[in-house]
Protein backbone atom coordinates (compact mmCIF):
# COMPACT_ATOMS: atom_id res chain seq x y z
CA UNK A 1 0.00 0.00 0.00
CA UNK A 2 3.02 1.75 0.82
CA UNK A 3 4.35 1.80 -3.03
CA UNK A 4 0.90 2.59 -4.35
CA UNK A 5 0.78 6.03 -1.86
CA UNK A 6 4.49 6.46 -3.11
CA UNK A 7 3.22 6.35 -6.76
CA UNK A 8 0.27 8.64 -6.13
CA UNK A 9 2.01 10.74 -4.78
CA UNK A 10 4.59 11.29 -7.50
CA UNK A 11 1.89 11.32 -10.09
CA UNK A 12 0.42 14.40 -8.13
CA UNK A 13 3.66 15.99 -7.92
CA UNK A 14 4.24 15.96 -11.44
CA UNK A 15 0.17 17.59 -12.23
CA UNK A 16 1.37 20.22 -9.26
CA UNK A 17 3.50 21.53 -11.89
CA UNK A 18 0.41 23.24 -13.61
CA UNK A 19 -1.97 25.42 -11.01
CA UNK A 20 -5.16 24.14 -12.28
CA UNK A 21 -3.75 20.77 -11.85
CA UNK A 22 -2.47 21.31 -8.35
CA UNK A 23 -6.19 21.03 -6.49
CA UNK A 24 -7.21 17.85 -8.50
CA UNK A 25 -3.19 16.12 -7.29
CA UNK A 26 -3.89 17.56 -3.64
CA UNK A 27 -7.25 15.90 -3.89
CA UNK A 28 -6.00 12.68 -5.26
CA UNK A 29 -2.92 12.25 -2.96
CA UNK A 30 -5.49 13.19 0.20
CA UNK A 31 -7.71 10.48 -1.13
CA UNK A 32 -4.92 7.79 -1.24
CA UNK A 33 -3.90 8.90 1.79
CA UNK A 34 -7.44 7.64 2.99
CA UNK A 35 -7.12 4.58 1.25
CA UNK A 36 -3.91 3.30 2.68
CA UNK A 37 -5.33 4.39 5.86
CA UNK A 38 -8.33 1.86 5.22
CA UNK A 39 -10.37 4.86 5.36
CA UNK A 40 -12.68 4.25 2.45
CA UNK A 41 -15.91 5.96 3.12
CA UNK A 42 -14.00 9.38 3.42
CA UNK A 43 -11.17 8.31 -0.01
CA UNK A 44 -14.68 7.18 -1.52
CA UNK A 45 -16.42 10.96 -2.01
CA UNK A 46 -12.75 12.92 -2.76
CA UNK A 47 -12.70 10.20 -5.86
CA UNK A 48 -16.19 10.89 -7.27
CA UNK A 49 -15.88 14.14 -6.99
CA UNK A 50 -12.55 14.12 -9.27
CA UNK A 51 -14.72 12.30 -11.67
CA UNK A 52 -17.73 13.88 -11.52
CA UNK A 53 -19.01 16.35 -14.39
CA UNK A 54 -19.31 19.23 -11.97
CA UNK A 55 -15.74 18.92 -11.01
CA UNK A 56 -14.33 22.73 -11.59
CA UNK A 57 -10.65 21.63 -11.83
CA UNK A 58 -8.56 20.28 -14.70
CA UNK A 59 -8.29 16.94 -14.69
CA UNK A 60 -5.93 15.06 -16.68
CA UNK A 61 -6.22 11.82 -18.54
CA UNK A 62 -4.51 9.72 -16.52
CA UNK A 63 -5.85 11.40 -13.23
CA UNK A 64 -9.02 10.76 -14.58
CA UNK A 65 -7.63 7.02 -14.94
CA UNK A 66 -6.17 7.07 -11.15
CA UNK A 67 -9.41 8.33 -9.74
CA UNK A 68 -11.57 5.41 -11.68
CA UNK A 69 -8.97 2.34 -10.56
CA UNK A 70 -8.50 3.51 -6.96
CA UNK A 71 -12.84 4.38 -7.17
CA UNK A 72 -12.65 0.51 -7.94
CA UNK A 73 -9.99 -0.78 -5.63
CA UNK A 74 -12.27 1.56 -2.82
CA UNK A 75 -15.23 0.19 -3.82
CA UNK A 76 -13.44 -3.55 -3.43
CA UNK A 77 -12.86 -3.10 0.38
CA UNK A 78 -16.66 -1.76 0.41
CA UNK A 79 -17.74 -4.66 -0.91
CA UNK A 80 -19.53 -2.84 -3.60
CA UNK A 81 -18.21 -5.57 -6.50
CA UNK A 82 -20.71 -4.31 -8.87
CA UNK A 83 -20.17 -0.92 -8.53
CA UNK A 84 -16.07 -1.46 -8.46
CA UNK A 85 -16.54 -3.64 -11.90
CA UNK A 86 -18.32 0.04 -13.58
CA UNK A 87 -15.00 1.99 -12.46
CA UNK A 88 -12.15 -0.30 -13.70
CA UNK A 89 -14.30 -0.66 -16.71
CA UNK A 90 -14.00 3.10 -17.32
CA UNK A 91 -10.41 3.35 -16.52
CA UNK A 92 -9.77 0.43 -18.96
CA UNK A 93 -12.10 1.74 -21.78
CA UNK A 94 -10.09 5.34 -21.09
CA UNK A 95 -6.64 3.74 -21.30
CA UNK A 96 -6.52 -0.10 -22.30
CA UNK A 97 -3.18 -0.18 -20.95
CA UNK A 98 -4.78 0.04 -17.72
CA UNK A 99 -3.12 -2.69 -15.24
CA UNK A 100 -2.86 -3.90 -11.87
CA UNK A 101 -0.04 -4.51 -9.99
CA UNK A 102 -0.36 -7.59 -8.50
CA UNK A 103 2.62 -6.57 -5.48
CA UNK A 104 -0.15 -3.67 -4.72
CA UNK A 105 -3.49 -4.69 -4.94
CA UNK A 106 -5.19 -7.29 -3.35
CA UNK A 107 -6.42 -10.62 -4.93
CA UNK A 108 -10.39 -9.43 -4.56
CA UNK A 109 -9.43 -6.53 -6.93
CA UNK A 110 -7.35 -7.81 -9.01
CA UNK A 111 -10.04 -10.43 -9.86
CA UNK A 112 -12.66 -7.80 -10.20
CA UNK A 113 -10.39 -5.51 -12.12
CA UNK A 114 -9.96 -8.89 -14.62
CA UNK A 115 -13.56 -9.21 -14.37
CA UNK A 116 -13.56 -5.39 -15.95
CA UNK A 117 -11.65 -5.91 -18.60
CA UNK A 118 -13.35 -9.03 -20.12
CA UNK A 119 -16.83 -7.10 -20.02
CA UNK A 120 -14.92 -4.21 -21.65
CA UNK A 121 -13.32 -4.45 -24.98
CA UNK A 122 -10.69 -2.15 -26.15
CA UNK A 123 -7.53 -2.31 -28.35
CA UNK A 124 -4.89 0.40 -28.03
CA UNK A 125 -1.24 1.19 -29.37
CA UNK A 126 1.18 3.11 -27.39
CA UNK A 127 2.62 5.92 -29.32
CA UNK A 128 6.11 5.50 -31.18
CA UNK A 129 8.80 6.61 -29.35
CA UNK A 130 11.77 8.37 -31.16
CA UNK A 131 14.34 5.87 -32.18
CA UNK A 132 17.49 4.98 -34.53
CA UNK A 133 16.81 1.70 -36.66
CA UNK A 134 19.72 -0.05 -38.14
CA UNK A 135 17.20 -2.68 -40.34
CA UNK A 136 19.78 -5.09 -41.13
CA UNK A 137 20.06 -5.75 -37.21
CA UNK A 138 17.77 -3.84 -35.54
CA UNK A 139 13.53 -3.92 -35.38
CA UNK A 140 11.27 -1.01 -34.24
CA UNK A 141 8.73 -2.47 -31.91
CA UNK A 142 5.14 -1.60 -31.52
CA UNK A 143 3.50 -2.00 -28.37
CA UNK A 144 -0.38 -3.16 -28.53
CA UNK A 145 -2.79 -4.03 -25.89
CA UNK A 146 -6.38 -5.78 -26.18
CA UNK A 147 -8.40 -5.69 -23.11
CA UNK A 148 -9.56 -9.29 -23.42
CA UNK A 149 -8.71 -12.51 -25.88
CA UNK A 150 -9.74 -10.53 -29.31
CA UNK A 151 -8.34 -11.38 -33.20
CA UNK A 152 -6.11 -8.90 -33.76
CA UNK A 153 -4.96 -7.55 -36.83
CA UNK A 154 -2.10 -5.00 -37.25
CA UNK A 155 -0.88 -2.67 -40.67
CA UNK A 156 1.72 -0.58 -41.02
CA UNK A 157 0.47 1.77 -44.09
CA UNK A 158 1.92 4.90 -45.41
CA UNK A 159 -0.33 8.15 -44.90
CA UNK A 160 -1.20 7.68 -48.76
CA UNK A 161 -1.43 4.08 -49.71
CA UNK A 162 -4.79 1.93 -48.83
CA UNK A 163 -3.25 -1.03 -47.88
CA UNK A 164 0.04 -2.03 -46.46
CA UNK A 165 2.32 -4.63 -44.49
CA UNK A 166 0.50 -7.04 -42.21
CA UNK A 167 2.50 -6.75 -38.82
CA UNK A 168 0.33 -9.48 -37.33
CA UNK A 169 -2.99 -10.96 -37.90
CA UNK A 170 -3.64 -13.52 -35.23
CA UNK A 171 -5.44 -14.68 -31.37
CA UNK A 172 -4.19 -12.12 -29.33
CA UNK A 173 -5.01 -11.11 -25.47
CA UNK A 174 -3.31 -8.39 -23.41
CA UNK A 175 0.16 -6.39 -24.41
CA UNK A 176 1.86 -7.52 -27.18
CA UNK A 177 5.01 -6.37 -28.35
CA UNK A 178 5.47 -6.57 -32.59
CA UNK A 179 8.49 -6.17 -34.38
CA UNK A 180 8.93 -4.70 -37.80
CA UNK A 181 12.22 -4.98 -39.81
CA UNK A 182 11.76 -1.32 -41.98
CA UNK A 183 10.87 -3.41 -44.72
CA UNK A 184 7.83 -3.34 -46.68
CA UNK A 185 6.11 -5.55 -48.41
CA UNK A 186 7.98 -5.82 -51.42
CA UNK A 187 11.00 -6.15 -49.90
CA UNK A 188 12.15 -2.95 -50.02
CA UNK A 189 13.06 -0.38 -47.33
CA UNK A 190 10.15 2.02 -46.11
CA UNK A 191 11.41 4.96 -48.35
CA UNK A 192 10.94 7.88 -46.09
CA UNK A 193 7.16 9.42 -44.97
CA UNK A 194 4.76 9.11 -42.68
CA UNK A 195 3.16 5.79 -41.56
CA UNK A 196 0.58 4.65 -39.47
CA UNK A 197 -0.09 1.87 -37.70
CA UNK A 198 -3.68 0.76 -37.70
CA UNK A 199 -4.65 -1.48 -34.64
CA UNK A 200 -8.07 -3.84 -35.41
CA UNK A 201 -9.29 -5.82 -33.12
CA UNK A 202 -12.84 -8.24 -33.10
CA UNK A 203 -13.37 -9.42 -29.22
CA UNK A 204 -13.81 -13.10 -28.84
CA UNK A 205 -15.56 -13.20 -25.95
CA UNK A 206 -18.14 -10.11 -26.98
CA UNK A 207 -19.72 -8.68 -30.43
CA UNK A 208 -17.28 -5.48 -30.24
CA UNK A 209 -14.90 -4.94 -32.03
CA UNK A 210 -11.97 -2.16 -31.80
CA UNK A 211 -9.43 0.13 -33.51
CA UNK A 212 -6.60 2.34 -32.79
CA UNK A 213 -4.06 4.06 -34.70
CA UNK A 214 -0.16 5.55 -34.40
CA UNK A 215 1.39 7.96 -36.33
CA UNK A 216 5.41 8.35 -36.73
CA UNK A 217 7.71 9.45 -39.42
CA UNK A 218 10.67 7.33 -41.43
CA UNK A 219 13.52 9.47 -42.62
CA UNK A 220 16.33 8.31 -43.68
CA UNK A 221 20.06 8.50 -42.71
CA UNK A 222 22.36 7.40 -45.44
CA UNK A 223 25.56 8.28 -47.43
CA UNK A 224 24.34 10.74 -50.19
CA UNK A 225 23.93 8.72 -53.20
CA UNK A 226 25.25 9.33 -56.48
CA UNK A 227 23.26 10.60 -59.73
CA UNK A 228 23.02 8.37 -62.68
CA UNK A 229 24.69 9.57 -66.08
CA UNK A 230 22.10 11.74 -68.23
CA UNK A 231 21.28 10.60 -71.55
CA UNK A 232 23.59 10.52 -74.34
CA UNK A 233 22.61 14.09 -76.38
CA UNK A 234 22.84 14.45 -80.32
CA UNK A 235 26.08 16.78 -79.40
CA UNK A 236 27.73 14.12 -77.41
CA UNK A 237 26.95 11.05 -80.52
CA UNK A 238 28.42 11.46 -83.58
CA UNK A 239 26.70 11.24 -86.57
CA UNK A 240 26.08 7.74 -87.78
CA UNK A 241 25.08 8.64 -91.63
CA UNK A 242 26.58 10.80 -94.26
CA UNK A 243 24.50 13.62 -96.14
CA UNK A 244 24.65 13.92 -99.68
CA UNK A 245 26.75 17.07 -99.58
CA UNK A 246 29.22 15.09 -97.17
CA UNK A 247 29.64 12.76 -100.50
CA UNK A 248 29.80 15.77 -102.81
CA UNK A 249 32.64 17.23 -100.27
CA UNK A 250 35.06 14.90 -100.03
CA UNK A 251 35.00 14.52 -104.36
CA UNK A 252 35.77 18.36 -103.55
CA UNK A 253 38.35 17.78 -101.14
CA UNK A 254 40.03 15.35 -103.43
CA UNK A 255 39.93 17.71 -106.25
CA UNK A 256 41.27 20.56 -104.15
CA UNK A 257 44.33 18.83 -102.74
CA UNK A 258 44.98 17.36 -106.23
CA UNK A 259 44.57 21.52 -107.34
CA UNK A 260 46.93 22.43 -104.96
CA UNK A 261 50.00 20.16 -105.57
CA UNK A 262 49.39 21.32 -109.41
CA UNK A 263 49.28 25.05 -108.45
CA UNK A 264 52.36 24.51 -106.32
CA UNK A 265 53.97 22.72 -109.12
CA UNK A 266 53.34 25.23 -111.63
CA UNK A 267 52.35 28.49 -110.65
CA UNK A 268 54.46 29.02 -107.40
CA UNK A 269 57.82 27.21 -109.06
CA UNK A 270 60.25 29.40 -110.81
CA UNK A 271 59.52 29.16 -114.41
CA UNK A 272 62.96 30.52 -115.21
CA UNK A 273 63.65 26.26 -113.81
CA UNK A 274 61.58 24.83 -115.90
CA UNK A 275 59.09 23.66 -113.00
CA UNK A 276 60.52 21.16 -111.18
CA UNK A 277 59.35 17.57 -110.56
CA UNK A 278 56.07 18.05 -111.89
CA UNK A 279 55.74 14.08 -112.45
CA UNK A 280 55.70 13.96 -108.65
CA UNK A 281 53.13 16.41 -108.62
CA UNK A 282 50.28 14.50 -110.44
CA UNK A 283 50.81 11.55 -109.10
CA UNK A 284 49.57 13.53 -105.96
CA UNK A 285 46.91 15.51 -107.74
CA UNK A 286 45.60 12.05 -109.49
CA UNK A 287 46.10 10.49 -106.40
CA UNK A 288 44.13 13.20 -104.17
CA UNK A 289 41.36 13.13 -107.40
CA UNK A 290 40.98 9.23 -107.43
CA UNK A 291 40.58 9.54 -103.37
CA UNK A 292 37.50 11.61 -103.73
CA UNK A 293 35.82 10.27 -106.33
CA UNK A 294 36.04 6.61 -104.56
CA UNK A 295 35.07 8.48 -101.55
CA UNK A 296 32.26 10.20 -103.50
CA UNK A 297 30.68 6.81 -105.15
CA UNK A 298 31.48 5.15 -102.02
CA UNK A 299 29.31 7.61 -99.75
CA UNK A 300 26.41 7.77 -102.51
CA UNK A 301 25.82 3.72 -101.88
CA UNK A 302 26.73 3.40 -97.99
CA UNK A 303 25.68 6.09 -96.15
CA UNK A 304 26.18 5.12 -92.32
CA UNK A 305 29.80 5.84 -90.72
CA UNK A 306 30.97 2.53 -89.03
CA UNK A 307 33.54 4.20 -87.34
CA UNK A 308 31.00 6.72 -85.92
CA UNK A 309 28.25 3.69 -85.25
CA UNK A 310 30.84 1.69 -83.88
CA UNK A 311 31.95 4.93 -81.52
CA UNK A 312 28.36 5.84 -80.47
CA UNK A 313 27.88 2.36 -79.34
CA UNK A 314 30.78 2.11 -77.62
CA UNK A 315 29.92 5.54 -75.74
CA UNK A 316 26.73 4.35 -75.42
CA UNK A 317 27.99 1.03 -73.98
CA UNK A 318 30.52 3.00 -71.48
CA UNK A 319 27.43 5.17 -69.88
CA UNK A 320 25.77 1.87 -69.60
CA UNK A 321 28.31 0.38 -67.70
CA UNK A 322 29.06 3.90 -65.82
CA UNK A 323 25.56 3.82 -64.86
CA UNK A 324 25.34 0.45 -63.36
CA UNK A 325 28.23 0.99 -61.48
CA UNK A 326 26.68 3.66 -60.00
CA UNK A 327 23.41 1.97 -58.96
CA UNK A 328 25.15 -0.90 -57.36
CA UNK A 329 27.23 1.56 -55.03
CA UNK A 330 23.84 3.16 -54.28
CA UNK A 331 22.60 0.11 -53.55
CA UNK A 332 25.01 -0.50 -50.99
CA UNK A 333 25.05 2.84 -49.60
CA UNK A 334 20.94 1.94 -49.81
CA UNK A 335 21.59 -1.12 -47.51
CA UNK A 336 24.02 0.88 -44.99
CA UNK A 337 20.53 3.32 -44.71
CA UNK A 338 19.17 3.89 -41.02
CA UNK A 339 15.90 4.61 -40.13
CA UNK A 340 14.70 7.19 -37.74
CA UNK A 341 11.49 7.26 -36.52
CA UNK A 342 9.77 9.99 -34.65
CA UNK A 343 6.24 10.26 -33.53
CA UNK A 344 3.72 12.35 -35.31
CA UNK A 345 0.36 13.69 -35.01
CA UNK A 346 -1.91 12.46 -37.45
CA UNK A 347 -1.99 11.65 -40.77
CA UNK A 348 -0.02 14.46 -42.26
CA UNK A 349 1.26 18.30 -40.83
CA UNK B 1 74.10 24.99 -103.79
CA UNK B 2 71.91 23.15 -103.82
CA UNK B 3 71.01 23.35 -99.75
CA UNK B 4 67.08 23.20 -99.92
CA UNK B 5 66.60 19.72 -100.64
CA UNK B 6 66.91 18.72 -97.24
CA UNK B 7 64.36 21.54 -96.05
CA UNK B 8 62.36 20.38 -98.83
CA UNK B 9 62.25 17.07 -97.32
CA UNK B 10 61.81 18.12 -93.99
CA UNK B 11 58.65 20.24 -94.78
CA UNK B 12 57.27 17.20 -97.03
CA UNK B 13 57.70 14.89 -93.90
CA UNK B 14 55.92 17.35 -91.40
CA UNK B 15 52.52 16.61 -89.58
CA UNK B 16 50.14 18.43 -89.66
CA UNK B 17 47.82 17.96 -86.07
CA UNK B 18 49.21 17.66 -83.10
CA UNK B 19 49.86 14.01 -81.79
CA UNK B 20 48.60 13.27 -78.32
CA UNK B 21 50.91 10.61 -78.27
CA UNK B 22 54.64 9.93 -78.67
CA UNK B 23 55.21 9.37 -82.72
CA UNK B 24 57.70 7.93 -84.86
CA UNK B 25 57.88 8.08 -88.43
CA UNK B 26 59.89 6.81 -91.73
CA UNK B 27 60.59 8.72 -94.95
CA UNK B 28 61.53 8.58 -98.51
CA UNK B 29 61.67 11.05 -100.71
CA UNK B 30 62.06 11.15 -104.87
CA UNK B 31 63.91 15.07 -104.99
CA UNK B 32 64.52 16.84 -108.21
CA UNK B 33 66.63 19.87 -107.58
CA UNK B 34 67.67 22.53 -109.90
CA UNK B 35 69.85 25.20 -109.77
CA UNK B 36 70.41 28.04 -112.56
CA UNK B 37 73.94 30.28 -111.69
CA UNK B 38 74.56 31.54 -115.24
CA UNK B 39 75.80 28.55 -116.76
CA UNK B 40 72.07 27.14 -117.14
CA UNK B 41 70.28 24.52 -115.30
CA UNK B 42 71.56 22.07 -113.23
CA UNK B 43 69.24 19.47 -112.67
CA UNK B 44 70.44 16.11 -110.39
CA UNK B 45 68.11 14.07 -108.06
CA UNK B 46 67.84 11.41 -106.22
CA UNK B 47 66.40 9.30 -102.86
CA UNK B 48 66.42 10.69 -99.55
CA UNK B 49 65.82 8.95 -96.28
CA UNK B 50 65.03 10.14 -92.94
CA UNK B 51 63.61 9.20 -89.00
CA UNK B 52 61.63 11.46 -86.92
CA UNK B 53 60.64 11.04 -83.42
CA UNK B 54 58.21 13.79 -81.70
CA UNK B 55 56.90 14.15 -78.21
CA UNK B 56 53.74 16.16 -76.97
CA UNK B 57 54.91 18.28 -74.14
CA UNK B 58 51.52 19.88 -73.49
CA UNK B 59 47.83 19.67 -74.49
CA UNK B 60 48.66 21.61 -77.72
CA UNK B 61 52.76 21.44 -78.38
CA UNK B 62 55.18 19.36 -79.31
CA UNK B 63 58.58 18.90 -80.52
CA UNK B 64 59.64 17.00 -83.19
CA UNK B 65 63.79 15.75 -84.47
CA UNK B 66 64.39 14.64 -87.54
CA UNK B 67 67.58 13.83 -89.07
CA UNK B 68 67.57 12.66 -93.06
CA UNK B 69 70.52 12.23 -95.30
CA UNK B 70 70.51 10.65 -98.79
CA UNK B 71 72.56 10.92 -102.27
CA UNK B 72 71.85 12.97 -105.20
CA UNK B 73 72.80 12.17 -108.88
CA UNK B 74 73.30 14.92 -111.84
CA UNK B 75 74.18 13.90 -115.77
CA UNK B 76 74.54 18.12 -115.85
CA UNK B 77 77.75 18.71 -117.61
CA UNK B 78 80.32 20.19 -114.97
CA UNK B 79 78.19 19.19 -112.35
CA UNK B 80 79.18 16.63 -109.53
CA UNK B 81 77.28 14.22 -107.24
CA UNK B 82 76.91 15.49 -103.79
CA UNK B 83 75.58 13.89 -100.23
CA UNK B 84 73.62 15.30 -98.32
CA UNK B 85 72.78 15.52 -94.44
CA UNK B 86 70.85 17.34 -91.81
CA UNK B 87 69.03 17.74 -88.40
CA UNK B 88 65.89 19.47 -88.25
CA UNK B 89 64.14 20.69 -84.42
CA UNK B 90 60.96 21.94 -84.47
CA UNK B 91 58.11 23.17 -82.20
CA UNK B 92 54.98 22.83 -83.28
CA UNK B 93 51.40 23.78 -81.54
CA UNK B 94 47.81 22.86 -82.35
CA UNK B 95 45.63 26.02 -83.00
CA UNK B 96 42.88 24.12 -83.97
CA UNK B 97 42.45 20.52 -84.71
CA UNK B 98 42.52 21.40 -88.16
CA UNK B 99 45.35 24.12 -88.00
CA UNK B 100 49.36 23.75 -86.81
CA UNK B 101 51.70 26.37 -86.58
CA UNK B 102 55.33 25.14 -86.83
CA UNK B 103 58.54 26.70 -85.85
CA UNK B 104 62.30 25.39 -86.44
CA UNK B 105 65.72 25.54 -87.39
CA UNK B 106 67.90 23.20 -89.90
CA UNK B 107 71.45 22.30 -90.10
CA UNK B 108 72.00 21.16 -93.05
CA UNK B 109 75.55 20.04 -94.85
CA UNK B 110 76.38 19.61 -98.19
CA UNK B 111 79.72 17.36 -98.99
CA UNK B 112 80.88 16.50 -102.99
CA UNK B 113 84.42 15.75 -103.80
CA UNK B 114 85.65 18.94 -104.22
CA UNK B 115 83.88 21.20 -101.29
CA UNK B 116 81.25 20.99 -98.44
CA UNK B 117 78.61 23.64 -97.86
CA UNK B 118 76.36 24.65 -94.77
CA UNK B 119 73.33 26.09 -94.23
CA UNK B 120 71.27 27.18 -91.57
CA UNK B 121 67.47 27.69 -92.45
CA UNK B 122 64.45 28.92 -89.75
CA UNK B 123 61.33 28.04 -91.00
CA UNK B 124 57.96 29.52 -89.80
CA UNK B 125 54.78 28.31 -90.90
CA UNK B 126 51.33 26.71 -90.66
CA UNK B 127 49.52 23.68 -92.10
CA UNK B 128 46.31 23.06 -92.45
CA UNK B 129 44.22 19.15 -92.23
CA UNK B 130 40.93 18.55 -94.00
CA UNK B 131 39.12 15.93 -92.96
CA UNK B 132 37.40 13.74 -95.35
CA UNK B 133 33.66 12.20 -94.70
CA UNK B 134 35.56 9.06 -94.84
CA UNK B 135 36.88 8.22 -91.43
CA UNK B 136 40.20 7.99 -92.20
CA UNK B 137 41.24 9.90 -94.73
CA UNK B 138 42.29 13.84 -94.88
CA UNK B 139 43.77 16.42 -97.37
CA UNK B 140 46.68 18.07 -95.97
CA UNK B 141 48.32 21.45 -97.00
CA UNK B 142 50.68 23.61 -95.83
CA UNK B 143 53.13 26.62 -96.06
CA UNK B 144 56.39 27.90 -94.41
CA UNK B 145 58.56 31.20 -95.07
CA UNK B 146 62.21 30.98 -94.50
CA UNK B 147 62.90 33.97 -92.67
CA UNK B 148 66.51 32.82 -92.03
CA UNK B 149 68.67 31.10 -94.27
CA UNK B 150 71.92 31.39 -94.39
CA UNK B 151 74.74 29.64 -96.55
CA UNK B 152 77.87 30.14 -96.82
CA UNK B 153 79.67 31.56 -99.75
CA UNK B 154 76.07 32.98 -100.22
CA UNK B 155 73.93 36.02 -99.88
CA UNK B 156 70.18 36.21 -97.70
CA UNK B 157 67.95 34.81 -100.43
CA UNK B 158 65.39 37.60 -102.06
CA UNK B 159 62.28 34.98 -101.75
CA UNK B 160 62.39 32.01 -99.81
CA UNK B 161 59.51 29.99 -99.32
CA UNK B 162 58.28 26.22 -99.18
CA UNK B 163 54.75 24.77 -99.66
CA UNK B 164 53.42 21.24 -99.95
CA UNK B 165 50.17 19.60 -100.42
CA UNK B 166 49.15 15.98 -99.96
CA UNK B 167 47.02 13.04 -98.58
CA UNK B 168 46.75 11.05 -95.41
CA UNK B 169 45.60 7.70 -94.72
CA UNK B 170 45.12 6.20 -91.55
CA UNK B 171 45.03 2.42 -90.21
CA UNK B 172 44.60 2.03 -86.82
CA UNK B 173 47.76 4.01 -85.50
CA UNK B 174 49.73 4.16 -88.86
CA UNK B 175 49.21 7.12 -90.85
CA UNK B 176 50.83 7.24 -94.29
CA UNK B 177 51.09 10.30 -95.94
CA UNK B 178 51.95 11.15 -100.05
CA UNK B 179 52.77 14.73 -100.10
CA UNK B 180 54.08 16.89 -103.03
CA UNK B 181 56.45 19.45 -101.83
CA UNK B 182 58.43 22.48 -103.32
CA UNK B 183 60.94 24.49 -101.87
CA UNK B 184 62.05 27.69 -103.87
CA UNK B 185 64.90 30.23 -103.48
CA UNK B 186 66.13 32.93 -105.09
CA UNK B 187 69.33 34.78 -104.44
CA UNK B 188 69.89 38.52 -105.30
CA UNK B 189 72.26 39.11 -108.15
CA UNK B 190 75.77 39.30 -108.05
CA UNK B 191 77.82 40.34 -110.65
CA UNK B 192 74.70 40.28 -113.32
CA UNK B 193 74.27 36.46 -112.16
CA UNK B 194 71.59 35.91 -110.31
CA UNK B 195 71.00 32.00 -108.44
CA UNK B 196 68.45 30.92 -108.80
CA UNK B 197 67.27 27.11 -106.67
CA UNK B 198 64.55 24.88 -106.64
CA UNK B 199 63.60 21.73 -105.15
CA UNK B 200 60.12 19.37 -106.10
CA UNK B 201 59.90 16.29 -104.34
CA UNK B 202 57.36 13.64 -104.23
CA UNK B 203 57.15 11.99 -100.44
CA UNK B 204 56.00 8.76 -99.25
CA UNK B 205 55.82 9.09 -95.18
CA UNK B 206 54.82 6.20 -92.62
CA UNK B 207 53.78 7.75 -89.36
CA UNK B 208 53.49 5.29 -86.18
CA UNK B 209 51.54 6.93 -83.04
CA UNK B 210 52.01 5.00 -79.63
CA UNK B 211 48.51 5.14 -78.40
CA UNK B 212 48.09 6.65 -75.08
CA UNK B 213 45.14 7.01 -72.74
Amino acid sequence: MKRLALGLAMLAGVAARATAQTSTAEVLRAAHDFYEQLDIERALPLLREVVSPSWPLEVTAQQRIDAYTYLGACLTLAGKRDSAVLYFRAAVEREPFTDLDPRLFTPAQLELFHRARRLTFAVAARPVAPSRIDPRTERLTFTVVTTHAASLRAELRTAAAPSGVTLFDDESAGLREIPWSGLLADGRLAPPGRYELVVAARSRLLERADSARVYFDVRHEAPPFEDTLPDLTDRQLLPEQLSKSAARGDLLKGLAVGGGALIISGALANGDLGGSLKAGAGIVAGGAALTGAIAFLARRHQSDIPENVEANARRRSERLAANEAIAHRNAEKLAQTVLLITPAAGVGP
Amino acid sequence: MRCGLALGLALAARPVAAQRGPTGAAFISVAEHRVEAGYGVERSSGVVLGVEGALPVGPRLSLALRAQGGSLHTSSPGAVNRDVGQVTAEARMAAAPWLMFQLGATRRVYSTIIARQRWTIVHLGAGVRVPFAVHAISGLARAALLPVVSVNGLDRPEVAFTAAAGMEYRVRSLAIQALYSLERYDFPAREAVRRLEQLGQLTLRCDLRKRTR
